[in-house]
């Protein structure tokens, strides 16, 4: 379908890095978020809540965000369609922060926990960004994080090889450093238009 | 100027148009296509013509399923990307929007503006006329793979 939107980028990186819990501290809630931090553009009650295991094997939760803020995006390492469309535009539109994005973590929360182990995602995200965190965990756990976003994902069909193909939501959301959903962005916009967003929602306050 | 062009000047005029407001709802009717906005916007599949109606059809339910954001095209151009289909409690899900892709429709709910992006919270469907863009009869289709071989 989508497969030239592949070659949107073709980059080599480092491994990884991964994010321990320490399991002491909680964000707080968004209504005590920052002074200044903007509401959702429309009215819906989405928030992070999820305990998931990252690449390297860590156990993650939102907690472990506290402080910084994170451009989150529901999908799977093996998605040929928006998955191959968004991670690159959120990937590129970090880099073109500059030291600025560096304050910025890409996050992926993956729909398809049965290929997407921590070592699959270790070894397929780099190939996006090398600080992108990849989160799996079991079904219950991810469908949690789901429905913290009303985010919906179903597998629909088998392609060629056998392999499953899920329908999921795919947008992107920018999360402030509080914890506070800042806005949702289509994937369809281009990444110089939401790196500008992401300066505008998460890096200016 | 064509529909993708009025809708990059309208991001555009979003990104100078300094900070971001709450955004304050208004309800709407909006008459016009559901449409595919991955290929609609990026062009990857050919003009704006050629993939809206039914000859993008089938490739508008792949995306519309793969997680691409579902749009109404209203017929004055303007895209409202839909964040909420009537009677579905997600956000943006495509899966529920599957029997109206490239349909004509009427919606009605509340539409939300930031960035430039418009945001609509469909609460109705207020009509349904099915698909009347027989693009086909010019495009065939578009793109061709979208009918997987057998």
């Amino acid at each position: 379908m989508h497969r030239a939107s592949l070659a949107l980028l073709a980059m080599l990186w480092a491994p990884a890095p991964g994010l321990a819990h320490d399991g002491a501290s909680h964000r707080p809630s968004p209504a005590e978020a920052a002074p200044g931090a903007e509401a959702l553009p429309f009215p819906v009650d989405i928030r992070p809540d999820f305990d998931l295991t990252d690449q390297s094997g860590n156990r993650v939760t939102e907690a472990d965000f506290a402080g910084r803020p994170i451009a989150l995006f529901f999908g799977y390492a093996n998605c040929e369609a928006i998955c191959s469309v968004a991670l690159p535009t959120i990937a590129e539109a970090v880099t073109r922060l500059g030291p600025e994005g560096a304050r910025i973590t890409p996050v992926m929360i993956t729909v398809d926990p049965e290929r997407d182990t921590p070592e699959a995602l270790a070894r397929s995200l780099p190939r996006y960004h090398p600080r992108l965190v990849g989160l799996t965990g079991s079904p219950e756990a991810l469908a949690q994080a789901r429905d913290a976003f009303q985010v919906e994902a179903t597998e629909v069909a088998r392609d060629a090889a056998g392999e499953p193909i899920f329908a999921h939501g795919g947008f992107i959301y920018l999360i402030g450093e509080m914890g506070e959903v800042r806005s949702v962005l289509p994937p369809i916009l281009g990444p110089e238009r939401v790196a500008e967003l992401m300066r505008r929602h998460l890096l200016v306050n | 100027m064509n529909r993708r062009l009025g809708m990059a000047f309208a991001l555009l005029a979003g990104a100078f148009s300094g900070g971001a407001a709450i955004a304050e709802g208004d309800p709407v009717s909006v008459t016009g296509e559901v449409i595919d906005t991955w290929c609609y916007f990026s062009g990857v599949m050919g003009g704006p013509e050629a993939v809206v109606g039914s000859a993008h059809h089938t490739c508008a339910m792949w995306c519309a399923a793969g997680g691409i954001p579902v749009g109404v095209l209203a017929d004055d151009g303007t895209v409202y990307m839909v964040m909420k289909w009537q009677g579905d409690p997600a956000i943006a899900d495509g899966t529920a929007m599957l029997d109206a892709q490239s349909h004509r429709i009427t919606a009605k709910g509340t539409l939300y503006v930031r960035d430039g992006i418009n945001y609509l919270m469909v609460a109705e469907i207020a009509a349904d006329d099915g698909i009347v863009n027989r693009s086909h009869e010019d495009f065939g289709v578009v793109p061709p793979f979208a009918i997987p071989e057998l």
